[in-house]
């Protein structure tokens, strides 16, 4: 017996290539889906438009999270924006220190210390490692399994005892500042993050046991959710997004920053583009983190000046610029766009989150035909953290 | 690619203003607002550019005008170049522009926040009258540098009480030599 | 997909067997050695300087004052009150405090059962991690403003004893600007500073290379900038926040850079011009720092002011006294200048109590001040001491002003250990050079070196120049042969003060040394020549060891008499500056309220 879809009940297609829905025909099902829902994103709904258990449209709805940091930036000093910066994204929050230090720099026209740089290198591969753990608990446990969370959920808690005790803080590290780092790696501090990695391959091989080779979790996420590798460029998408679907987008490789040149990787790449092959590339992807980890404090140099020689940080004026600095975070391309006008305050900063393209414009192409039941663990596939869609 | 020679190509067939090259690999152009599309459709499908990077905008209240920053990055040649939109600034109501979303459909997540935040609007692009980041917003538009985040939150918020400050220099002048004035006199 | 995708998850069983890897006990987890925790505040360090307060941005601390902590000279008695509901454990609080005073343990629960109890001043209010050691602290070599201070550019030994040239080259602009932008804007020295000068506004002014807002905030309350500029004793950088943990800020040499950067026309532009005429008289003796400042005051205020320099030329002491190379005579000039372009009418070589009585000042004019100085040196009364060859250093220093030639000797001794004592013996060593081609200057000072009192730099440059300084010797006698001064016998000190703090210095005989010299110069010490007054108004005046005595206005017993300067608070041009400020504004409203009672 082979089962037939009865497609009469479906809307058809509008001269423009839209859905003709008529939402007062009572075909259809508006499901609000969001804030809080299963699987780990954050603080973001979509509207479905449901017909039968299928979704003819999706709007996405953001707003639960913004907290004005852009606007607050304008009334802070450049070092007083400093300790805000990591709040901008929550999961991952070195990328934003680091970009927005390196913007000041650039403009400023100071050079951070090689020294700084080797650690700063090694804090946003520590930061990649956990957002990737955070990730996969969310993914799984998107799709109803969810021992893989209380597993990655632990070893994010390992590596941020070493966060803590590099940093000085577990969560908002405020330690990537304008000029270079605040200080250097404590004392045993290799042997630690050693046995952090080892615990953390351990648990990788058990979440590839338990959810990779998961009859239910192939299922449901072989096949599901595929982004067309025509869409990547007119949406924007970069990361493990578009690394799925076979084009070797990683900022690491094509515009390297900080010591990335001298270390020695290749950016992980899937062909399928579906959740499963986004899922196993961000796992791999920790892989390859773990071993730069290794890397960085096999070649780091141990001594050396933390901070270039900044001005008072009282007084700090920037003569008038814009910049772009961008890195490659956990999920794509981070950006931070600086304006400065010549007075101690930045006239603009636009942080440009990898979210706010996957997140908006191709979740809701992406949303059309896909079953109720798929739509969670397709917007947890795409990895978004939605605090900084709306900073 | 050498930022300079695109430069040089694109004059030849736009009229762009100065170049400014912050980085070897990023660099700076202002160009007139009629002329963004079809130099946006000419860097996507004839130079590479394909990757929109953001689209934002800047608020030089002083100069009446907004710039519009429209960063497209070639990925394959390792660069980026900034197209700067000056756009008037009206005392009141909207400024408005062209959209692009159907150069970019991402464009329309970027649009719809400039409108909200900046009060810039884009005509036609998708769910550009929707609201976005904020719900049941009543002032002015938030980002333009006329919004004054303090005194909304002094009028809007409850301040816990207690809190006060003295400053070094009046009180080492209250405690130790009241009775002089500036210059010595008393 | 396969069998092994279905069996595969079976394997997460295995964790049965593991332990579990909660922690057992989380309430009692200690933080990592370096972690951000509840901040402690060393208050005996903490210099309530507020520069934890201005860079918070979350504003979540207050300055406050504190009932056991006195203000004093550096330390404005207010201590940072934090407020828990607002601080975000940035710690730019602990990186920029520039005593290093306030630190942060590594502490992170405390339960309250008082919301209003999280605003809490750490250090004063007592809590559970005072004494912890773990924490966060400012880590070696993290400085968010600058601690090195910009060197000042200056002759070399050899080229300085080459002539009287100026020694310091003062700062360039750019200089200027990074020296300047070392400030914090913290305000401690305003109070230190005797004159009260707004110090950090003016600094700012040099950051923003403002220089004509910062010639006008000068002039507010300093009208001898440019000597003060060259030649203060600089007290407020004794205070200054930064000398905590670096040198203070260079105050004198950024006034000094202003004065440089300005014309007369933009000084007299800041100034402003007089109000109208009075129609009151004041007459001034004394064209020093204390009689112009009042002058320039009075001047401004409408009053016609005549000043009577005995000397001549004006500037009391800082011209007759300070050498050159300290001080040049056109800087001096410039700042009289000012004081003359206000209506101020200075008279040289007019002695009162010989061209004119102190009768004839009284009859003609409606209040008489007295800025006479310390004109007179000390005598150590020694044996010998009187021979012609034994001079007072503020007698050779004003000849050498005047360009007179007193007899340039081959070998001098210098009694003294004050900044006239090595004024006198540089100048000598300058003076020795040119005729002779080599110095032979030996300085003796009953202090030990490090307590001279002079300035350090002083001390530093006169042994550079060649000058021999021997401390903790005492001068016993005045060595004369045939007729003629061969040299000093100094004893070796072993106490200055006795038991009962008196100044009655002991000595250790068998440690005898003759320093040679055909000329002994004592710079111990001025006295004030008030022979001016006559007997019978010395006698109805009231005395205070020494010095007339006056109120808090300056005024003295005798209504229409008022003192001024160094005469009554001892030497320190900026002292004498504020002094002149203070006796004007009393004398003004004095003039004021008889003009009222009329």
């Amino acid at each position: 017996m082979s089962y037939v879809p009865d497609r009469s009940q479906y809307p058809a297609k509008k001269a423009d290539g839209t859905l003709d829905i008529d939402l007062t025909s009572g075909k259809y099902l508006k499901l609000w889906q969001g804030p809080n829902h299963p699987g780990i994103t954050g603080n973001m709904s979509v509207e479905l438009t449901v017909c039968g258990d299928e979704v003819v449209e999706g709007k996405t709805h953001v707003g639960y999270l913004h907290r004005g940091f852009e606007k607050l930036m304008e009334r802070r000093t450049f070092i007083q924006c400093f300790p805000i910066v990591c709040r901008i994204c929550v999961p991952e929050p070195d990328f934003n220190e680091y970009c927005y230090a390196a913007a000041v720099e650039e403009l400023a026209g100071i050079q951070s210390p090689v020294r700084a740089d080797w650690i700063r290198t090694l804090i946003l591969e520590m930061g990649r490692i956990n957002s990737y753990m955070m990730y996969l608990g969310g993914q799984a446990g998107a799709f109803g399994l969810g021992v893989i969370a209380q597993w990655t959920t632990y070893v994010r808690d390992l590596m941020l005892d070493r966060f803590e005790e590099l940093t000085g803080a577990r969560i908002y590290h405020m330690f990537i500042m304008p000029g270079g780092v605040r200080d250097g790696l404590p004392e045993g501090f290799d042997q630690r993050m050693e046995e952090t990695l080892c615990e953390m391959e351990r648990t990788l091989k058990d979440v590839y046991e338990v959810m990779f080779c998961n009859a239910v979790f192939k299922k449901r996420s072989v096949g599901v959710g595929v982004i067309d590798p025509a869409w990547l460029e007119a949406y924007g998408v970069t990361g493990p997004n578009a690394r799925a679907a076979g084009v070797a987008k990683d900022v690491r490789k094509d515009q390297p920053y900080l010591v990335y040149s001298e270390l020695d990787f290749a950016p992980v790449t899937g062909q399928d583009s579906d959740i499963y092959t986004r899922a196993d590339v961000r796992r791999r992807d920790v892989l390859v983190s773990i071993d730069l980890i290794r890397q960085i404090l096999a070649k780091m140099p141990r001594s050396g000046p933390l901070m270039a020689k900044v001005p008072n940080v009282l007084h700090w004026k920037i003569p008038r610029g814009e910049t772009y600095i961008r890195g490659e975070c956990s999920r794509g391309e981070y950006g931070y766009y600086l304006v400065t006008d010549g007075s101690g305050y930045p006239r603009r900063v636009n942080v440009r989150g990898p979210s706010y393209t996957h997140a908006m414009a191709l979740l809701e192409r992406m949303i059309v035909n896909v079953n109720i039941s798929d739509v969670a663990g397709l917007m947890v596939s795409l990895h978004t953290y939605p605090p900084e869609i709306e900073r | 690619m050498n930022l300079s020679d695109l430069y040089n190509r694109l004059k030849a067939l736009f009229p762009l203003g100065e170049l400014t090259e912050q980085r070897p690999d990023l660099a700076f152009v202002t160009l007139p607002a009629e002329f963004l599309r079809p130099t946006l459709l000419h860097l996507r499908d004839r130079e590479g550019f394909t990757h929109l990077v953001l689209l934002t905008a800047v608020d030089w209240l002083e100069e009446g005008r907004f710039q519009l920053t429209y960063l497209l990055s070639n990925r394959t040649q390792a660069c980026d170049i900034g197209l700067r939109v000056m756009i008037d600034r009206p005392a009141s109501g909207l400024a408005t522009m062209d959209s692009i979303h159907d150069i970019w459909p991402t464009a329309a997540t970027y649009q719809r926040e400039l409108r909200e935040m900046f009060g810039i609007d884009f005509p036609g692009s998708p769910r550009i009258d929707e609201e976005f980041i904020l719900e049941g917003w009543n002032d002015i538009p938030p980002y333009r540098r006329d919004f004054d985040t303090l005194k909304y939150a002094e009028a809007s918020y409850n301040q816990r009480p207690g809190r006060e400050t003295r400053d070094p220099a009046t009180h080492m002048k209250q405690q130790l030599y009241p009775d002089t004035e500036p210059g010595g006199k008393p | 997909m396969g069998v092994r995708d279905l069996l595969s998850p079976f394997t997460a069983w295995k964790n049965l067997f593991r332990d579990p890897v909660s922690i057992r006990d989380p309430l009692n987890r200690a933080a990592a050695p370096r972690y951000r925790g509840f901040h402690q505040n060393d208050n005996a360090k903490c210099i309530g300087c507020g520069t934890c307060e201005t860079i918070c941005q979350n504003g979540a601390i207050d300055m406050l004052p504190v009932a056991s902590i006195a203000t004093k000279q550096g330390d404005s008695g207010l201590r940072p009150r934090i407020d828990y509901g607002r601080c975000c454990w940035c710690a730019l609080c602990v990186d920029v405090c520039m005593t290093g005073s306030l630190t942060m343990s590594n502490a992170y629960t405390w339960v309250e059962s008082d919301p209003d109890a999280f605003r809490f001043t750490p250090g004063i209010d007592k809590k559970h991690w005072d004494d912890e050691e773990l924490g966060y602290h400012r880590p070696a070599g993290h400085q968010l403003t600058g601690r090195v201070r910009m060197h000042m550019p200056e002759m070399e030994a050899e080229e300085r004893i080459g002539s009287f040239a100026e020694i310091v080259n003062g700062y360039s602009v750019d200089q200027a600007k990074l020296e300047a932008d070392r400030c914090v804007s913290c305000g401690l020295c305003i109070a230190t500073c005797p004159t009260h000068m707004a110090i950090p506004d003016y600094i700012k002014a040099v950051r923003d290379g403002d220089y004509a807002r910062g010639v006008a905030l000068l002039y507010e309350t300093n009208p001898f900038s440019g000597i003060c500029g060259r030649v203060c004793t600089h007290k407020c950088e004794t205070t200054c926040a930064a000398r905590h943990e670096g040198d203070p800020i260079a105050i004198r040499w950024l006034k000094r850079h202003i004065m440089d950067q300005v014309t007369p026309g933009q000084i007299r532009t800041a100034i402003g011009k007089p109000s109208a005429p009075t129609g009151k008289k004041v007459a001034i003796v004394g064209a020093g720092p204390a009689g112009l400042t009042a002058a320039f005051d009075l001047a401004k205020q409408g009053h016609a002011v005549t000043v009577f320099e005995a000397l001549a030329q004006p500037g009391g002491m800082t011209r007759w006294g300070i050498p050159e190379y300290r001080l040049p005579y056109d800087i001096i000039d410039q700042d009289v200048d000012i004081i003359r372009s206000v209506g101020v009418d200075i008279r040289c070589n007019v002695r009162i109590g010989k061209d004119i009585t102190l009768d004839e000042l009284r009859s003609t004019h409606d209040v008489v001040l007295l800025g006479l100085g310390l004109q007179l040196g000390r005598a150590t009364r020694i044996p010998g001491s009187d021979h012609a060859d034994v001079r007072k250093a503020v007698d050779l220093l004003r000849q050498a002003t005047a360009g007179e030639d007193f007899g340039t000797p081959r070998t001098a001794v210098v009694i003294g250990g004050g900044n006239v004592a090595m004024d006198i013996a540089r100048t000598l060593a300058r003076l020795q050079k040119a005729v002779y081609g080599e110095v032979r200057v030996t300085l003796t000072a009953l202090e030990e070196r490090a307590r001279f009192l002079a300035d350090p730099e002083e001390i530093k440059e006169a042994g550079e120049e060649g000058v021999v300084i021997l401390d903790a010797r005492g001068p016993q006698q005045v060595m004369v042969e045939n007729g003629k001064v061969t040299g000093l016998k100094t004893w070796r000190v072993k106490a200055i003060f006795d038991e009962q703090g008196r100044f009655a210095p002991s000595y250790d005989e068998s440690d005898e040394q003759i320093h040679a010299g055909s000329m002994v110069v004592e710079a111990i010490g001025q006295m004030t020549d008030a022979s001016l007054l006559g007997d019978e108004l010395t006698e109805l005046l009231t005395w205070n060891r020494g010095r007339i005595q006056v109120d808090a206005g300056g005024r003295t017993s005798e209504s229409w008499l008022w003192a001024v300067g160094d005469m009554v608070h001892g030497p320190d041009v900026v002292t004498a500056v504020a002094d002149g400020h203070r006796v004007a504004a009393s004398i003004h409203a004095n003039l004021i309220v008889t003009e009222q009672r009329k």
